[in-house]
């Protein structure tokens, strides 16, 4: 096998290009450059055929699907790519062989990292044939035509030759499962061309310069708001620079690196404040719109939602700080979007039985200190500011506290893995007289936890497992062997999560399931 | 799982609840995304959704779960792909700290 061989390709790529939705000359330039780094460090191995290379042009998948790709040909072939190269390769491949956003939807939320998330669901076979290594959302990350499926099965089994020997491969034929039906199945679910892929690389490139409005959540911590200024590079990547404020009003900025894969698949890389972040967002089709999750550069489990709308769009209440006021509270709410009305005189309303005074008025904020009568109404009200609409509820008592997630898995860590935490919040719910159940959104709660069964009682998991901070955070115990519990066991834990929220001079109490468990050492952007 | 024979008191517990149809709805209700669902007995948690009937310390037994492959999501296997994860540690429990990530950070 001669790795990384380097063929001396010259090929005129411009003609291949029509129809990709490219910018500019300069990301035309670009696919170029990575399709022949493609072929030159590709077609040692991956022979030409029918105008691709084998296996590779038979694949589609999103920009962390193609990068976890070269990794693997990096740790099990040996190829070595210079970073710029492994770049090029990977922009290509992205814009030409990625998913259109209708192919992705399902599984973004692993392409999101979001932790303890429910897996699509594919069905029996492929979930035993595939899930009980993967997340099913990495298989739905793919597009490849039966055959090429049918390959991925054989590369399995020459490359973990146990596969067919641990639970759930040894009860059954497995190879001629997977060797057999599963791959035309598939195949089928999941083809290599497809009406979607065809539209969305006709589609028109959007540029997504420009003044943007941005709300971001952040789960057990405050939430925040503000502004981006998004400017694109010569080369097609993006600087973005914003000005952002907390709801208790700490203002703070960040700066942002990013690439935009496949037309609308933002990869950034953050500095807000001292932190490092990574985003991964989808832009709307129309340009206009950026959704997705922010997470910690060293901890993809902490960390939050981001909607970001053009200030130049129509008018939109893209959030209301706090979501619920008690009846006879008085507090401070603000609301966030496109359109509010910045005019003295525009119409505000928080709706029925609330008084608005101190009203503060931005471009895209507006803060008010909004009185709501002790007899009013339970129930949903309609916030109006200049021509956007919003929702706020009144309640007068908490009936329901859900923990969310309702179940979740924490790691330790130790050495040079470090520990996963889980962030769990407390969901609130009033009842209304009609028996209906009403969200008020977060609430502040006290964290604890107990056994979750008699083994785990008598194990001591609670004492050994970890612990909650005050944000509803928990922290698990060091990794390694602990002399201190059964046969040197690990801290794990199987656990109730109960969360007591304050309500007036009660408590309410949620309760959620958490398992601390064992580290993992194959950490791949998508499980 | 029929021409299986349990042998100790965890096997008992896993047939009985194969027998009564309850092993499924473990499965389906403590789940996460990218959490394995080989249970024989499992890496995150065991057939009963709770950590139990893992091996404790998992230390103990880390090698003999990478020799064989036995979880190649979550563990690296030196059969194949990882030769050299454990190189220079020989004892898991006493080394556990200096086995790395095998996904490179950048």
């Amino acid at each position: 096998m001669s790795i990384g061989f380097v063929k001396n390709w010259t090929l005129v790529a411009g003609a291949l290009l029509l129809g990709m939705g490219c910018h500019s000359t300069a990301q035309a330039a670009a696919h170029a450059s990575g399709e022949n780094l493609m072929r030159a460090y590709c077609s040692g191995c991956h022979q030409e055929h029918a105008g691709g290379l084998e296996r590779i042009s038979a694949i589609r998948k999103t920009p962390e699907g193609w990068i976890m790709t070269l990794v693997r040909m990096r740790q099990v072939h040996g190829l070595v790519l210079g970073e710029e190269v492994r770049d090029s390769i990977v922009r290509y491949l992205a814009d030409t062989q990625g998913l259109a956003p209708a192919e992705s939807a399902a599984g973004r939320f692993a392409l999101e990292r979001r932790p303890n998330a429910k897996d699509v669901d594919l069905g029996p076979d492929i979930g035993v044939m595939c899930g009980r290594c993967h997340s099913l959302a990495r298989v739905s990350l793919q597009r490849r035509d039966a055959d090429e499926w049918r390959k991925l099965a054989a590369t399995h089994v020459g490359q973990w030759t146990s596969i067919e020997y641990s639970a759930s491969g040894r009860d059954r034929p497995w190879w001629q499962i997977a060797s057999g039906p599963q791959p035309d199945k598939l195949g089928s679910m999941f083809p290599f061309s497809s009406t979607a892929w065809r539209d969305w690389q006709a589609r028109p490139a959007r540029d997504l310069s420009g003044a943007w409005v941005v709300v971001g959540r952040v789960p057990g911590g405050k939430d925040f708001y503000g502004t981006a200024r998004i400017d694109r590079e010569a080369g097609g990547d993006y600087q973005a620079h914003y000005k952002l404020a907390d709801i208790a009003g700490f203002e703070f900025a960040g700066d942002s690196k990013a690439i935009v894969y496949t037309g609308y698949e933002w990869r950034g890389s953050a500095q807000v404040g001292d932190r490092a972040l990574r985003e991964v967002y989808a832009v709307s089709e129309d340009g206009n719109r950026i959704t997705g999750r922010w997470f910690d550069a060293d901890h993809a489990e902490e960390g939050g939602e981001w909607i970001a709308i053009r200030e130049t769009g129509p008018a939109e209440v893209l959030a209301v700080f706090p979501q619920s006021l008690r009846a006879g509270s008085t507090a401070t709410v603000t609301l966030v979007g496109n359109g509010l009305g910045a005019a003295a005189a525009s119409p505000l309303s928080f709706g029925a039985a609330t008084v608005a005074t101190h009203v503060q008025r931005e471009a895209h904020r507006i803060r008010a200190l909004v009185k709501v009568a002790p007899d009013a109404a339970p129930g949903l009200r309609t916030v109006s500011a200049g021509g956007a609409l919003g929702r706020l509820v009144v309640y007068t008592q908490i009936d329901q506290i859900d923990v969310v997630p309702g179940y979740a898995i924490a790691r330790v860590g130790g050495g040079r893995i470090d520990p996963v935490t889980a962030q769990f919040e407390a969901i609130a719910s009033t009842r209304l007289p009609g028996g209906e159940l009403l969200g008020l959104g977060p609430v502040e709660a006290e964290w604890t936890t107990s056994a979750f069964d008699a083994e785990a009682k008598r194990t001591e998991d609670e004492k050994f497992a970890g612990h909650f901070d005050k944000r509803g955070r928990f922290l698990p115990s060091p990794a390694g062997p602990n002399p201190a519990r059964e046969f040197s066991g690990d801290n794990v834990g199987n656990l109730t999560v109960l969360a007591h929220a304050p309500d007036g001079k009660h408590t309410v109490e949620g309760r959620g399931h958490l398992v601390v468990t064992v580290q993992r050492w194959i950490t791949p952007p998508i499980y | 799982m029929s021409e299986l024979k349990p042998t100790n008191h965890k096997a008992e517990l896993l047939l009985d609840a194969v027998a009564e149809g309850h092993v499924a709805e473990v499965l389906a209700m403590e789940s996460v995304a990218g959490c394995s669902t080989t249970f024989d007995p499992g890496w995150e948690v065991d057939p009963f959704g709770g950590v139990a009937s893992l091996c404790q310390p998992m230390e103990a037994d880390l090698y003999g779960c990478s020799d064989p492959c036995w979880w190649p999501a979550q563990v690296p296997d030196t059969m194949s792909t990882y030769p050299g994860w454990d190189a220079g540690k020989p004892s898991a429990p006493g080394d556990w700290r200096d086995l790395d990530s095998v996904f490179p950070k950048k």
